[in-house]
C-alpha cells in the first residue's frame, strides 16, 4: 500500500485530488494537523514548506502544508480559525523558520511554541499586508 | 565562563548580511543563534504586481548565482498552469544551462571554501575555472549573470554550434579532473581543515529537512533530477554522489563529484541535442483559476515555487518561493556546536549559503 492509500485509510480522508503540477491534495476537514505531521514524519516524509494564501473578500487565510515523499509532493490545506494554528515545531523542527515567517507576514499565530521574530520586517509592520498599504 | 560572540551582519569572516551569534566557552562554540532578514526584499509581494513576462525578470533576481534555476522553476509552474507542452530542444537547452549554472556555482563555492581553508592558491585556480564556465554561459546566452534564457513555453536563445560548447566542456572537465578534484579529495590541507568538522548527522539532516549537497553529504540520497525528473533529466544517465560522514569534508566531496557528473550530463545533452524549435511559440496564455507547484534541483538543493493565478487577472495572486538555503541554514546551529571558533566561517560556508535567496 502506498503512502496515499495509507493516509486515506488511517485518517479516513474522503477525497484526494491531483493538480496540474502533480501535487496530491488531501481534503483536511477535521484532520488533526499535529497527528498528521507525526504520521508523515514517522513514514519518512520530508517537510517542504507552508504556503500562506490570503483568501479574497476577507475570507481569511489558507495555509498549505507541503510534504515530499519519494519525490512526490503531498499538499494539505488548512484554514486557520481566528488566525491561529497549532504549531508543529515540536514534531517537525524543519517548520521553524517558515512558521516564524508566516507569523511575521500574515500575523497568524502558531499556538504552542515560543518564537523569536525572524526580523524580516520592522516591528510595526509585522502582519501587515504590504499590498494594502501600497494602495 | 561563557560569552557571546557575534559574527555578522558585517564581518570579514562572513561577507554577507546574516548574523551568527555564538555562545562560546573558551575557543569552543556551545550553541548558536542565526538571524536573517537584514536585506529582505519582499519579492513575493512584488511578484503579485507583475505580469507573466515581468515576473520572469523579477524572479531572475532572487539569486545572483542561480538566476537561471529560479526562472526555470517559475516557468515550469506557469507552463503547468497553462498546460503548455515544450519542444524537446527547449528541454535539452534547459538541462545544459542548469548544469552550467551548477558547475559555475560549485566551482565558485570551491574557491571560497579554499580561501577559508587558507588554501589561497586553490582559490585563484577555482576562479580561473569559473571564468571558463562563465565564458560558456556568455557564449550561449550573451550574459554572465542574469541570462534571460527562460520564457514561458521554452527558451529565448539557441545553441548554434553544440560542438564548440562541447569542446569547452571537455577541456574544463580534463583540467578540473586533473587538478581541483584530486586536491579537494586527497590533499592534506583539505583533509585536516575539513574532516570531522561541522558534523550534521543523518538523523538531524532528516529532522531538519535539509536539501541538496548538504543533505547528500549526510547520507540523504535525494536529488530531484532523479526523484522527480523535469526538463530532459529523465533521458540523462548520471550518478548521485552521496557521502555519510556529514562533515565539511563530505560536503566538499559531494560537490567535487557533482562537478564531474555535471560535465557528464552536459556531454550527453550537447551530443544528443535534438533539432527543432526552442519554444512552443505561444505568446498569449489563458490562465485558469488555479495553483501549480514546481521544483528544481538547484546547485544548493531544492528550489520550490507555488504560483497561483485567478482567471482574467494579469498578475498572479500569489508566488511563494522556498529556496534551498532557507531549508539548510538552520542546520548551521547544529553544525557549529562543539566546534572551534576558528572553524565557524568554514562550517557556515560549507552549506554554500545564499543570503540573496534567503532574503528574497
Amino acid at each position: 500500500m502506498n503512502l496515499v492509500n495509507e493516509l486515506l485509510a488511517h485518517f479516513k480522508i474522503t477525497d484526494v485530488s491531483q493538480d496540474a503540477s502533480g501535487v496530491a491534495w488531501f481534503t483536511t476537514g477535521n484532520l488533526d494537523l499535529r497527528e498528521l505531521a507525526s504520521y508523515l514524519r514517522q513514514a519518512g516524509a520530508r517537510f517542504v514548506t507552508i504556503t500562506a494564501n490570503e483568501l479574497p473578500r476577507g475570507e481569511g487565510f489558507c495555509l498549505e502544508y507541503l510534504w515530499d515523499f519519494d519525490g512526490r509532493l503531498f499538499g494539505f490545506p488548512y484554514y486557520p480559525v481566528s488566525k491561529t494554528m497549532p504549531s508543529i515545531y515540536d514534531i517537525c523542527e524543519a517548520v521553524d523558520w517558515i512558521e516564524r515567517e508566516v507569523h511575521e507576514e500574515y500575523a497568524i499565530d502558531f499556538a504552542g511554541r515560543e518564537y523569536e521574530p525572524l526580523l524580516l520586517r520592522a516591528g510595526e509592520l509585522s502582519g501587515v499586508n504590504l499590498q494594502e498599504v501600497a494602495k | 565562563m561563557s560569552y557571546r560572540l557575534p559574527m555578522g551582519p558585517y564581518h570579514p569572516g562572513l561577507e554577507e548580511p546574516y548574523k551568527l551569534e555564538m555562545i562560546c566557552e573558551g575557543e569552543t562554540i556551545c550553541d548558536a543563534k542565526l538571524h536573517i532578514g537584514f536585506n529582505f526584499r519582499g519579492i513575493e509581494h512584488l511578484a503579485e504586481t507583475r505580469n507573466h513576462i515581468q515576473l520572469i525578470a523579477l524572479m531572475e533576481r532572487v539569486c545572483g548565482i542561480c538566476s537561471f534555476i529560479h526562472t526555470l522553476t517559475l516557468c515550469q509552474a506557469i507552463e503547468k498552469l497553462t498546460g503548455l507542452e515544450l519542444p524537446p530542444r527547449a528541454l535539452y537547452l534547459r538541462v545544459i544551462m542548469a548544469e552550467l549554472e551548477r558547475l559555475h556555482s560549485h566551482v565558485l563555492w570551491a574557491g571560497i571554501a579554499a580561501k577559508l581553508m587558507g588554501f589561497k592558491t586553490m582559490f585563484m585556480a577555482c576562479f580561473a575555472y569559473r571564468e571558463q564556465v562563465m565564458d560558456m554561459l556568455q557564449a550561449i546566452s550573451g550574459n554572465r549573470v542574469n541570462y534571460s534564457m527562460n520564457c514561458v513555453g521554452g527558451v529565448n536563445r539557441d545553441i548554434a554550434d553544440a560542438g564548440v560548447i562541447l569542446t569547452m566542456v571537455n577541456k574544463l572537465e580534463r583540467e578540473i579532473g586533473r587538478e581541483l578534484v584530486p586536491v579537494f579529495t586527497t590533499s592534506i590541507t583539505a583533509r585536516s581543515r575539513c574532516a570531522g568538522i561541522g558534523v550534521l548527522t543523518h538523523q538531524k539532516a532528516v529532522s531538519l529537512g535539509v536539501v541538496g549537497p548538504t543533505a547528500r553529504a549526510s547520507g540523504v540520497a535525494q536529488d530531484l533530477r532523479r526523484a522527480a525528473p523535469y526538463a530532459a533529466y529523465a533521458e540523462m544517465d548520471f550518478d548521485v554522489p552521496v557521502e555519510t560522514a556529514g562533515d565539511v569534508r563530505a560536503r566538499l566531496l559531494v560537490r567535487a563529484y557533482e562537478i564531474l557528473q555535471s560535465c557528464h550530463i552536459l556531454r550527453q545533452a550537447l551530443t544528443k541535442l535534438p533539432p527543432g524549435e526552442i519554444a512552443c511559440g505561444e505568446t498569449k496564455f489563458v490562465f485558469p483559476t488555479a495553483s501549480a507547484a514546481s521544483r528544481v534541483e538547484a546547485p544548493r538543493g531544492e528550489v520550490f515555487y507555488t504560483v497561483s493565478w485567478r482567471q482574467n487577472s494579469r498578475t498572479p495572486s500569489r508566488v511563494h518561493v522556498r529556496t534551498p538555503t532557507y531549508a539548510n541554514m538552520p542546520a548551521v546551529r547544529w553544525m557549529v556546536q562543539g566546534a572551534r571558533v576558528a572553524d565557524a566561517p568554514l562550517i557556515q560556508a560549507s552549506i554554500d549559503p545564499c543570503y540573496s535567496c534567503t532574503d528574497r
